[in-house]
C-alpha cells in the first residue's frame, strides 16, 4: 500500500515537474528565449564577445522566424555564433537550425538521399540565409565569418507506426562573401554549391561532405498559411 | 568505332540525360506545387476548418505549437549539435 502511495506521489511530482518543461512557448519572447544560445555556452572569447554584443538582436531575429514561419520549428539553443566541429581556428558563423515537418510524400521518398538534401537546402536553406542577411548589424560585424544553416526533416519511411523515426539533416557553412554574392545573384548556383561546406547526417550517422545541387525555390518566401495571424508585435 | 557508332552512342546518352532530367523536374514540380508536406494533416487542418457561420477562424502560432508535433519531434533520432558544432 505504502509502495502504491509513494509511486502515486512520485508520478504526480514527476508530472508536475515535466509539465512546465514540456510546455510550448506562448509568446515570441518565450520562444526566442529557448532558441537562442545562452551566453554561458560559449567557450571562447570571440564567441562570448559576439554573443554579448548581438544577443538582443538574435532574440528579435528568433522571434521573427518563429512568428512568421509557423509550420516550422527552431532547434532549441541553435541561434547564435557557432564554429564548425573539427575546423582549426575560431571562425564564427551566424547560425540557425530549423526542423521541417516533412510528411510522407511519394515524390520526395522516391528521390535519392542526396537529392532530398539538395531540395531541402534549395527550399529552406537559401531562405534562411536571406533572413539572416537581413540582420544587417550582425552580418556587418567583422568577427562574423559567415552563415551556418542546419535543416532536419523526417527521413521517408520512418514515420510509420512501429518504425523508429529518424531525421535526415544537412549542415551548411557559407563564408560571408560567398553567401552575399549568391544572394545578390553575382555567382550562379553551381559555383555557390562548389564554394560552400556541407555535411549530411542520417539520424546520428555522419554521411560526410556533400555536394548539393541547388536551384531556385521560392516556397518558403512566398507560402502563407491560410488565416494565420502572426503573434502580437511580429509583422511578416 | 566508326563515326556512325559514335554518333548513335552520343544520341542514346543524350536522350538518357534529357529524359532523366525531365523526370526529376516533373517530380519536383509536383512536390513544389503541393504544400501538403506538413507533418500532420492537423497542421493544415487548422486553416481548413470553418466556423458555423462560414467564417474562417484565425490560426495562431499557439495552435501550431499545441499540435502533436512536439511529441513527434521528441521521439526522433536526430544528429546531436556536438556532431556539427563546437561552442
Amino acid at each position: 500500500m505504502t509502495r502504491w502511495v509513494v509511486g502515486a506521489l512520485l508520478a504526480v511530482a514527476l508530472g508536475a515537474g515535466a509539465g512546465p518543461a514540456l510546455a510550448a512557448p506562448q509568446t515570441p519572447a518565450e520562444a526566442a528565449g529557448e532558441k537562442v544560445i545562452p551566453l554561458e555556452r560559449y567557450t571562447t572569447p570571440k564567441g562570448q564577445a559576439l554573443a554579448r554584443v548581438h544577443q538582443q538582436r538574435l532574440q528579435r531575429y528568433a522571434e521573427q522566424v518563429w512568428g512568421c514561419l509557423p509550420w516550422l520549428d527552431l532547434q532549441k539553443q541553435s541561434i547564435g555564433f557557432q564554429r564548425p566541429k573539427g575546423v582549426p581556428g575560431d571562425d564564427r558563423y551566424f547560425s540557425t537550425w530549423i526542423l521541417i515537418p516533412q510528411a510522407e510524400n511519394k515524390q520526395f521518398s522516391a528521390l535519392p538521399q542526396s537529392r532530398r538534401m539538395s531540395a531541402m537546402f534549395s527550399r529552406y536553406g537559401v531562405d534562411m540565409m536571406r533572413r539572416m542577411a537581413d540582420v544587417h548589424d550582425v552580418l556587418a560585424d567583422s568577427n562574423v565569418h559567415g552563415f551556418s544553416v542546419v535543416l532536419s526533416w523526417l527521413k521517408p519511411g520512418t514515420s510509420r507506426p512501429g518504425v523508429q523515426p529518424v531525421n535526415e539533416s544537412v549542415a551548411a557553412f557559407i563564408d560571408k562573401a560567398t553567401g552575399l554574392d549568391y544572394l545578390e545573384r553575382r555567382i550562379p548556383h553551381a559555383e555557390f554549391a562548389r564554394r560552400i561546406r556541407v555535411v549530411g547526417f542520417d539520424g546520428q550517422t555522419d554521411l560526410g561532405p556533400q555536394t548539393l545541387d541547388i536551384w531556385d525555390d521560392d516556397f518558403a518566401a512566398t507560402f502563407k498559411l491560410p488565416n494565420y495571424e502572426p503573434p502580437a508585435g511580429i509583422s511578416c | 568505332m566508326t563515326r556512325t557508332q559514335i554518333f548513335r552512342a552520343a544520341v542514346v546518352l543524350g536522350v538518357l540525360a534529357v529524359t532523366g532530367g525531365c523526370a526529376t523536374s516533373e517530380e519536383w514540380a509536383e512536390w513544389k506545387a503541393h504544400s501538403t508536406h506538413f507533418a500532420s494533416d492537423q497542421h493544415m487542418g487548422f486553416s481548413m476548418r470553418n466556423n458555423k457561420d462560414g467564417s474562417n477562424p484565425k490560426v495562431t502560432r499557439r495552435d501550431m505549437e499545441s499540435s502533436p508535433r512536439e511529441n513527434w519531434w521528441g521521439k526522433v533520432i536526430t544528429v546531436r549539435p556536438d556532431q556539427i558544432f563546437e561552442n
